[in-house]
């Protein structure tokens, strides 16, 4: 054994990552039956809590339509863009 | 003119009808402005990640957006080829009414952001520019078309009913 040893310590620090917001923005040209009916399919929501969400859009200008971990977030924004929603990704507060 | 399939049924009635569905794409594919997975793409913010987005999301949307066009093009295309360029119809069917709507909604996505026409209820045309008038003409054409979708074809239970 020599005189001098070396100690190495490792720390695992935990942390929950931050969840992001889905946000469809609202714009003059994508339908409210079009924008419910999206929601629908890509979510998997029911026509009632769609359409309020699509209510939210038009009236506020944008509702967030899902909040969760990152790489969901991410793949619904994609899904939503594909369907030419005004769709962003932003963290939640 | 909905069908007993559940689709849709256009009939036009000369060259010049063809001629607007032809607009559809050309409008989509408008080159004066940024295109529309771009400006999709645009949207994300640095903290999003939009740099990536640019880089290996867009190019995606990109290839799914000219993919629709191109079907809808090919289709009005072989119904302008099997009418010869006269009156006749052309179907949407249940199984295409994704890409027709897409199409229809690039062609509005692009004509908005050229000309700003803004919500329906706060339209105005003034200074009658004939090409600005055209537009809010062909971009009003593709909405009643896009709401006719809706009503009679997209989303379930559109089919009539069969007896059982």
């Amino acid at each position: 054994m020599s005189d001098t040893d070396t100690l190495i310590q490792t720390e695992e620090v935990t942390s929950l990552d931050v969840p992001w917001n889905v946000v469809v923005n609202d714009d003059p040209v994508n339908l409210m039956g079009y924008v419910t009916l999206v929601l629908t399919k890509v979510f998997g929501y029911d026509e009632k809590k769609a359409s309020i969400l699509m209510i939210q859009v038009h009236r506020q200008g944008r509702s967030i339509v899902w909040t969760g971990e990152r790489e969901k977030a991410e793949f619904y924004v994609q899904q939503l863009q594909g369907h030419q929603l005004k769709t962003t990704l932003e963290k939640s507060q | 003119m909905p069908t007993l399939e559940g689709g849709l049924r256009i009939d036009t009635e000369n060259f010049n009808d063809w001629g607007i569905l032809r607009s559809i794409v050309v409008d989509a594919n408008d080159a004066t402005t940024h295109d529309l997975a771009s400006r999709m793409g645009a949207l994300l913010s640095e903290e999003a990640g939009g740099e990536d987005w640019q880089e290996y999301i867009v190019p995606d949307l990109r290839e799914g957006f000219h993919d629709e066009l191109a079907q809808v093009g090919a289709a009005i295309e072989s119904a302008i080829h099997i009418a010869d360029s006269g009156p006749g119809p052309i179907w949407i069917n249940r199984d295409e009414v994704f890409p027709w709507y897409s199409a229809l909604n690039q062609a509005r996505l692009a004509l908005e952001e050229r000309y700003h026409f803004g919500p329906a209820e706060t339209i105005s045309l003034e200074g009658n520019d004939p090409v600005r008038r055209s537009a809010f003409m062909r971009s009003k054409f593709y909405c009643a078309i896009q709401c006719l979708l809706l009503d009679h074809v997209m989303g379930p239970s559109k089919a009539p009913q069969q007896n059982p």
